[in-house]
């Protein structure tokens, strides 16, 4: 299968997020690799997804999981070699999957050569590529992101005896985006991989680049700047590539990262996310329709991203302090659970292993506005490991079989780059590939359905919503629309079976199909539509007038 | 035939988009424009700040009003549809409002808000007057919180309340209530109060409805029905009782409204009252006989206190709304001649008043202490000894109220004998009807 050339591509993805190093061992080092990651592609392809998002996997001191990057034109060691990645890169275009690469642009590790020819001297050429002072006193007020392991967003360098700014751990120092030498190497890089063939960057942390005094430093025209000038390039020379940003922000802050449709392709949705969980807990429509409301209308061939779950704790920034406590003390009892401000928790355990919840989660997931993103291992409902420090217990290696290491590697199991999820609940013997492909009702098959049916047609990726607005608060219901085809959505937010009555005159006449077992249903008349649903059900209906 | 619901059908479909409840405030309402609007917007502000993870709901439960009181209810529910920037709710807050059947009556409108109650499984429940103007969102919290940490059934108020207000209640439903139930529920007859979902759902099983109890001082009823079924009681500090304008009403409809419900009560719960006081019955019978010739003669006291401090009557501003039946919200002005009269109870002297004053306000003013200390509501005190315990009971049937206070202090012990003897030949001629 090759890929559809289709500039909008993106917004019919269906998207999986997956770090090498968690998914296939093929050296018996303990550690994935792309070798293993281009032997499971048929895996993916059988699961439906049309997109793989790599985390970083370039070389790097690994203190922040790659997100320090020491070398942008590389692969780590652990990971393989460039030709290992070329001929990953090869197979799952062969199969219809692009591939999207991290890319982080605001800083590097420190171990990074162009920091260490910055710091060594303050006559180097490269000194200005990073954001150097002598005082720790500039950029006042700024907000600390990391919260509970930084006091101060300036570093001290005992060799340049200056200070240098930093937006994230202490190791990461920020480059300098008012330099264009440091402008014009990052397009260097993109460019490199896009010349190899990749599909798409997703930027992170794309808000921070820039910074003035007297500011947030956070959001700045500047930045946008930047970002338009690389999108301009990526246009240029490279049409039909996709840009990602990664902007923890409010809807409205986001907005701009989509400017006239010149800037980002695609932003992820942030504050969508924990009001799902929120409106789940709470048996309540109010905060997805509150955030939905809010969210603004963005250019026609731009696109959010939505998802459940992902390789950070499941962040609760975007939210007030009295929906952050109740989302605490509702998803994060132990203590072991919270990390900065947000749940280190994988989609299953969060959910108490609920089937019916984990169902409804991704049936909205996958049929609200934007292109959703599948975190590796959700789809056979892995479990996580809260007393692995940092973010790594939502990073264990993945579930193949319940063999030797899980399927995942023939190492020993003490060498492993993170210990197996061994507990009876959601360990690899309980929870694994293998066992879920023999079922045709397991969680993986189900998934597997679901996706084909959302690819079934381009409204959830491409069309408009319209919110119905029941009384019945547990009923999440909505219209998707495309030129002529509609869907209705209509989703059991309860624990306990409703009834619900739609307004749907505006499509008197059209009978309901069912998607999943296309099974017909009455006929839209004047009278408000009458349905009935058990606890966290959800129904698709195609709206055919005949 | 089968009896007639008390919701209708379009009632039942806004109960059905409710769901579940863990919190109902209920509103009985009656052409309350003026002020339940006010009242609905502090429920509802003390439901986001008290209970803000709580499924809660207002339910107004209407007898027909012609101005605009059901509108200004629902404007109070928070929902997706239509978002304020203002407010910052967790949840769904639905303000739902039933036009409940036949003639607007405070019963009527307690057992649709009971029903509702009982249909969505509220766990806890409180009735709050339209016409409070004086409520405050802490309220809600002192009403609702002791029943939703399941530590209490039934939670009645405590008012700060003006000299001459609130006097039937005060001065013979509650000592009554005491006398005959050994409790003190200072305010038994209450226009605010809260309940657990359990007793709210024992009530409306009880055989009042087809009654005339269960349209008129049904609260009465509801209060004795949380002491007879063995709940738990407590009571709670509300702040001022507002003194609204007072219209002019029959005396007679009012006391056989008010009190007819208090006597209703005694027929079943005759064992659990007659318990304790049966010697004293059947010789307070003796006594009544002995003196039938006489008109009946009540000495009223108040709040607890020995009978002989309490002495006269002050006046007769009778603080309860929604009394009569037309107009369920409405306060009664009973003459001071009517009462008086009625009750044979020859009027204040002028110079007893202050000291009276005084000692009630030294009362309320110790409740307000003792809440506080207790955050905001304590359980009321079961009486140590039999019901109908003379040192602790405050009015006395038999007695006249013109003597001096010596001499009521002698009649004390014997009166609760009489006021038996009193009782239980009417509860026998009901029985027997």
């Amino acid at each position: 299968m090759a890929l559809l050339q289709d500039a909008l591509w993106y917004k019919d993805a269906v998207i999986y997020q997956v770090h090498v190093r968690t998914f296939f061992d093929t050296n018996a080092d303990g550690i994935g690799d792309f070798r293993g990651l281009a032997q499971k592609l048929d895996y993916l392809q059988e699961l439906g997804v049309n997109a793989l998002w790599l985390m970083p996997f370039f070389p790097s001191p690994l203190r922040d999981d790659g997100y320090d990057i020491a070398d942008y034109t590389s692969v780590h060691p652990n990971y393989g070699n460039l030709d290992d990645f070329k001929l990953f890169l090869q197979a799952a275009h062969e199969r219809g999957i692009r591939v999207i690469v991290e890319m982080v642009l605001n800083h590097t590790s420190d171990q990074h050569p162009w920091f260490q020819e910055s710091r060594s001297s303050r006559d180097n050429p490269r000194r200005g590529w990073y954001v150097w002072s002598d005082t720790d006193t500039r950029y006042q007020g700024v907000r600390i992101i990391f919260v509970d392991t930084e006091l101060s967003n300036w570093a001290w360098d005992p060799v340049s005896k200056s200070y240098y700014w930093h937006r994230f751990f202490s190791h990461q120092p920020d480059l300098n985006y008012d330099n264009p030498a440091v402008r014009e190497e990052m397009w260097k890089v993109m460019k490199f991989w896009l010349e190899l063939g990749v599909d798409g960057f997703r930027l992170d942390a794309v808000p921070y680049l820039v910074e003035r005094e007297a500011t947030s430093c956070e959001n700045l025209p500047e930045t946008h700047a930047v970002l338009k000038e690389l999108r301009v390039n990526l246009d240029k020379y490279f049409p039909g590539k996709m840009l990602l940003a990664e902007a923890n922000q409010w809807p409205a802050d986001l907005r701009p990262y989509f400017a006239d449709g010149d800037e980002f392709h695609m932003a992820f949705h942030f504050p969508l996310m924990p009001r799902m969980f929120m409106g789940l807990k709470l048996e309540d429509r109010k905060p997805i329709t509150e955030i939905l409301k809010q969210t603004p209308q963005i250019p026609a061939p731009c696109q959010w991203c939505l998802f459940l779950r992902n390789h950070d704790e499941l962040t609760l920034e975007m939210v007030s302090t009295m929906e952050r406590d109740y989302m605490y003390d509702q998803y994060a009892g132990d203590k072991h659970m919270r990390i900065n401000v947000g749940i280190r928790r994988r989609l299953a355990p969060l959910l108490d292993n609920d089937r019916r919840r984990i169902e409804l989660m991704n049936g909205m997931l996958l049929s609200l506005p934007g292109t959703p993103i599948i975190y590796y291992g959700d789809e056979i409902g892995m479990g996580d490991n809260i007393y692995l420090g940092d973010r790594n217990g939502v990073r264990t290696p993945m579930q193949w079989d319940g063999g030797w290491n899980g399927g995942f590697s023939t190492a020993d199991p003490e060498s492993l780059y993170s210990p197996l999820m061994l507990n009876p609940v959601y360990g690899y013997q309980a929870v694994n590939v293998q066992s879920q492909k023999r079922f045709d009702h397991s969680l993986l098959s189900w998934m597997k359905r679901i996706v084909k049916v959302r690819k079934s047609t381009p409204v959830f990726g491409r069309g408009s919503i319209e919110f119905l607005y029941p009384a019945n608060h547990r009923i999440l219901a909505y219209v998707r629309q495309l030129e002529k085809e509609s869907i209705l959505v209509v989703n059991n937010l309860s624990s306990t079976a409703q009834a619900v009555e739609l307004d749907l005159r505006r499509f008197k006449g059209n009978i309901l199909i069912e998607m999943f077992g296309r099974n017909i249903f009455p006929r839209v008349g004047d009278l408000p539509y009458l349905l009935t649903l058990g606890p966290y059900q959800f129904y698709w209906f195609r709206l055919r007038k005949i | 035939m089968a009896e007639e619901s008390v919701l209708t059908d379009e009632f039942l479909r806004q109960l059905i988009n409710v769901g579940e409840a863990d919190i109902l405030v209920g509103v009985p309402t009656y052409n309350n424009a003026a002020t339940v609007g006010q009242v609905v917007q502090t429920i509802r502000a003390g439901l986001l700040k008290f209970f803000p993870r709580e499924r809660a709901v207002i339910v107004n439960a209407d007898g027909g009003s012609r101005d605009q009181t059901p509108d200004l209810v629902r404007g109070a529910s928070i929902n997706d549809a239509q978002v304020s920037s203002d407010i910052h709710a967790l949840r769904t807050l639905h303000c739902i409002s039933a036009e409940y059947p036949g003639e607007p009556a405070t019963g009527t409108a307690l057992r649709t808000i009971l029903a509702s109650a009982d249909l969505l499984r509220a766990s806890a429940c409180a009735v709050v007057s339209p016409e409070s103007t004086t409520i405050e969102p802490d309220w809600i919290e002192r009403l609702l919180r002791p029943v939703y940490q399941g530590k209490f059934d039934f939670v009645t108020p405590l008012y700060r309340r003006h000299k001459f207000d609130g006097l039937l209640i005060r001065n013979l439903v509650y000592p009554m209530t005491r006398a005959f139930y050994g409790k003190r529920v200072k305010e038994p007859y209450a226009s605010e109060f809260a309940f657990s979902g359990q007793l709210g759902n024992h009530f409306l099983g009880q055989e009042i409805w087809a009654h005339e109890a269960g349209r008129t001082g049904t609260e009465i009823s509801l209060t004795i029905s949380a002491i007879a079924g063995g709940f738990r009681l407590a009571q709670t500090f509300l702040g001022t009782k507002p003194h609204l304008d007072a219209r002019s009403a029959d005396l007679v409809t009012a006391m056989r409204q008010t009190v007819g419900a208090l006597f209703w009560s005694l027929e079943p719960n005759f064992q659990l009252w007659s318990a304790h006081a049966l010697p004293e019955r059947l010789h307070g019978v003796d006594q009544l006989e002995r003196r039938s010739h006489r008109p009946l003669r009540v000495v009223f006291g108040g709040d607890g206190s020995a009978p002989d401090r309490h002495h006269r009557i002050a006046d007769e501003l009778l603080d309860r709304p929604a009394v009569q039946l037309h107009e369920p919200a409405a306060r009664l002005e009973i003459a001071r001649e009517q009462l008086t009269h009625l009750l044979r109870v020859p009027l204040l002297r002028e110079r007893g008043e202050a000291h009276q004053v005084g000692e009630e306000h030294r009362d309320q003013a110790a409740l307000r202490d003792r809440s506080r200390r207790n955050s905001g509501w304590r359980e009321p005190l079961r009486e140590p000894r039999p019901a109908l315990d003379a040192e602790e009971i405050t009015g006395a049937i038999g007695a006249t109220t013109g003597g001096a206070r010596e001499r009521q202090r002698r009649a004390a012990p014997g009166a609760e004998l009489r006021a038996g003897g009193v009782l239980v030949p009417a509860v026998r001629a009901r029985s027997h009807a």
